[in-house]
């Protein structure tokens, strides 16, 4: 008799163990995600992270809509997050055991993820991409992981550093552009500064935009090399190249820049000088897709265009401030053979054509022809990309070193802005980056 | 006979028994499930927050009880590196900014806002539901909301608008210590030196705009207490001829003295924890003129990967933890005392 509830509970808990098992089973099989079809094609599902939204966001999924008539057994899911949260969606996701299969990244998070081993070897695809003269080893190594391997892909390049003016107010206001001299630079800038309107307009609320600044006037004054030694702290922010280039900076700051730029976001910067309130603005290829948001009546080259910025020291071209997106895949992916595929696509001429046809964006791949960019600012534009072994190119400083010297480099920075003192901010960042062991 | 009543004695001592233990074990029963989710979700992970301040982590590899192989033991060194950082003193400065300036501005416009909807002779009503919106709006909402009230440019901006009709859009000054800057709101409105610290006013028009969310709080809880303000002894001091002031001063105020403590403490803990009106307005920023601990914790442990602060954050966690207790500890006692 007594026997009795427990043999029954015993059956009861028989039948949940069994009905526990297939629940289990039949989940496992719904949520595995397929790896490959028989023959080998990718298939199944991916969920890709990223951070593109109004014209820039249609373009990305035409590049996955191409991808997808490409393969069409994959579902890509995009998950879109603000551009300024993406570290951390991505740190927290990664976190939680549940990275995305596939996520944009910049060079400083790809580094750490990769350090944590978190992410994909992508090295295979990279010696093909080399091989076939479609990449080069400076591109390569932006994308490299903590111990050296490839674990990115390069999908979105940019070119900074490019004073953008509106043609007809440059016309009215006589100026002779491009100027073809650092002094015909400033005469210029004087000249616009004496109509009480201050020459540029900037947006530096949103604090990657003054960080655009820094680059190529680093890369102007203090030379590509102390550019890179500083990147990768093999040289200490006190060098007096160094010094020089943020001096020369401040100066720019101090005489051209609006007293407003810190309550400025960054589509007010670019219709600020695309409707005619400033003369200039200063930032990399991308606003050329951003400036018909400002008025679509714009065309650009026509009514719009951009020069670089006259050599410093009058020693030939500077060399080009350049920065980017990359892509990752995870190392965990239930679906590993659907998300390389898609990285591949990512890097490939196929894939970047879709985007650079758009405009607003440079092909890393330099084997995308420069026909396909719809107008001529991106086509000037995507010249001015490294095409070979021998374009030296400075990867945007900011991007690169991430984490803790980033986010104080960046309140540095702000601080530069407001007070002007460069001595003030040379000893902040000597003191916070210790990688160059001279302080 | 004397057996049968021996027995029955044992009976009823056993029933006695068994009813004195299941009477006190109902209210546990009743509480049991409450205290095994505060165990889940408050208990377990306050036991790990301080257990995690004693180690160095980072949130990509973080501080795990179950595999203390990996375990990389600081003992307070985390304490004693957050108590000599400089940021941290920065963010905790601002942080005291909150706590003083804004349950002072909640209790001071709240207060006189709901007496005086309460002394309305009609339309109480309308003017609380007026006061309480803004607080169904959430505050990241709300940041959005006055970031484009506090705009420079006076197309955009209400303030600099208004400013900009009197001809103060650049209005800036200097008087001694004090330095201010009209119409910079969010980027350098101004600062004051006091020698050993600098207070930025940045600080204080984003408390502004989370007083706007959170006055109705106030206003609603001042509300609730003048339905006990004793009618008679106010009709006592009109007719021994107090004036509104004096009705206000001595009648009205000591009868609200419960809810005061109320909106005093709570406002004090939302304004220590206070993260998303900051982040949405200005990121903490310009430079660390804004950063809160709260936004600290936050880059700590999401934003510095190269250098993993998980348990530095943990230690500013316990820290601000500890402080928000010894706030609460009025709101607690007069909780308890009014129960008593």
């Amino acid at each position: 008799m007594s026997m009795k509830p427990f043999a029954r509970r015993g059956r009861a808990g028989a039948a949940f163990a069994a009905l526990t098992t297939v629940a289990l089973a039949l989940t496992g099989c719904s949520a595995a995600p397929v790896a490959s079809n028989s023959d080998g094609a990718p298939s199944g599902e991916i969920r890709v992270l990223s951070n593109w939204s109004g014209s820039e966001g249609e373009a990305f999924a035409a590049v996955v809509a191409g991808f997808k008539a490409a393969n069409p057994d994959v579902v890509v899911k995009i998950d879109t997050v603000p551009f300024d949260q993406t570290q951390t969606t991505l740190t927290q996701q990664f976190a939680a055991g549940n990275g995305p299969d596939a996520a944009i990244a910049l060079p400083g998070i790809v580094r750490q993820l990769s350090a944590q081993g978190l992410l994909m070897d992508l090295d295979g695809l990279w010696d093909e991409w080399v091989g076939a003269g479609e990449y080069n080893d400076s591109l390569r190594a932006i994308a490299q992981g903590a111990e050296g391997k490839a674990e990115a892909i390069y999908f979105k390049g940019n070119v900074n550093g490019l004073v953008w003016y509106g043609t007809s107010k440059a016309a009215d206001a006589g100026l002779t552009v491009p100027p073809e001299s650092w002094s015909d630079f400033e005469t210029m800038l004087d000249s616009v500064a004496k109509t009480g309107v201050a020459p540029f307009s900037v947006g530096a609320q949103d604090v990657w935009l003054p960080t655009q600044w820094v680059d190529p006037v680093l890369l102007n004054v203090a030379g590509a090399d102390a550019f890179g030694e500083l990147q990768r702290g093999e040289i200490s922010w006190n060098d007096e190249r160094i010094v020089e280039g943020f001096t020369v900076l401040s100066g720019l700051v101090d005489d051209y820049w609006p007293s407003d730029a810190l309550d400025t976001g960054f589509s007010d910067e670019t219709c600020g000088w695309a409707t005619g309130e400033n003369m200039f603005g200063f930032n990399g290829a991308f606003v050329n897709g951003i400036v018909p948001s400002c008025d679509s009546a714009l065309a650009p080259g026509d009514d719009y265009g951009f020069f670089t910025l006259p050599s410093y020291a009058n020693e030939g071209t500077p060399a080009q401030a350049v920065s980017g997106d990359l892509f990752i895949g995870s190392k965990d992916t239930k679906n590993p053979v659907a998300t390389r595929a898609f990285l591949k696509y990512l890097g490939s001429v196929e894939g970047q054509s879709i985007w650079a046809k758009r405009g607003g964006y440079i092909a890393p791949n330099m084997k995308v022809p420069s026909d396909v960019y719809p107008t001529v600012n991106d086509q000037r534009a995507a010249d001015l990309w490294p095409k070979d072994e021998a374009g030296v190119a400075g990867y945007d400083l900011d991007d690169w070193i991430g984490g803790e010297i980033q986010a104080i480099y960046r309140d540095a920075l702000v601080d530069l802005i407001r007070s002007g003192d460069v001595d003030a901010f040379i000893a902040t960042m000597t003191e916070a980056d210790t990688r160059s062991g001279d302080q | 006979m004397t057996a049968r009543t021996t027995r029955s004695a044992a009976h009823d001592r056993r029933a006695t028994k068994s009813y004195r233990l299941r009477r006190a074990a109902t209210p546990y029963l009743f509480v049991g499930p409450i205290l095994v989710v505060f165990a889940m979700f408050y208990l377990w992970p306050t036991l790990l927050t301080v257990g995690s301040s004693f180690f160095t982590w980072g949130i990509l590899n973080p501080w795990q009880t179950q595999s203390p192989a990996e375990w990389d033991f600081v003992g307070l060194g985390n304490y004693g590196e957050t108590l000599a950082d400089p940021t941290f003193w920065n963010a905790a400065l601002n942080s005291a900014i909150w706590l003083v300036v804004f349950p002072a501005l909640v209790l001071a416009l709240s207060f006189p806002l709901a007496i005086l909807i309460w002394s309305a002779p009609r339309g109480g009503g309308l003017f609380r539901t007026v006061f309480i919106l803004p607080m169904t709006i959430s505050l990241a909402a709300a940041g959005v909301v006055w970031s484009l009230f506090y705009n420079p440019d006076p197309n955009k901006g209400v303030l600099n608008a208004v400013l900009s009709w009197f001809g103060l859009e650049d209005l800036s000054f200097t008087l001694g210590p004090l330095e201010f800057h009209a119409g910079r709101w969010l980027s350098d409105p101004g600062v004051l030196h006091l020698g050993f610290a600098d207070i930025r006013f940045v600080n204080l028009f984003i408390i502004v705009a989370a007083v706007w969310t959170f006055v109705g709080f106030g206003v609603i809880t001042f509300s609730a207490g003048l339905t006990s303000v004793d009618a008679e002894l106010l009709d006592s001091a009109k007719v021994d001829g107090a004036t509104q002031l004096q009705l206000v001063r001595h009648v009205i105020a000591p009868s609200l003295r419960p809810s005061v403590i109320v909106v005093a403490v709570i406002s004090i803990i939302f304004a220590l924890r206070t993260f998303d009106i900051v982040y949405v307005t200005t990121g903490g920023g310009p430079s660390t003129d804004s950063e809160v601990l709260g936004m600290l914790i936050w880059d700590q442990v999401f934003q510095f990967l190269d250098s993993p602060q998980g348990g530095l954050a943990a230690a500013v966690a316990v820290v601000m933890s500890a402080l928000m207790v010894v706030v609460s500890l009025p709101y607690i006692r007069a909780t308890l005392r009014g129960r008593s």
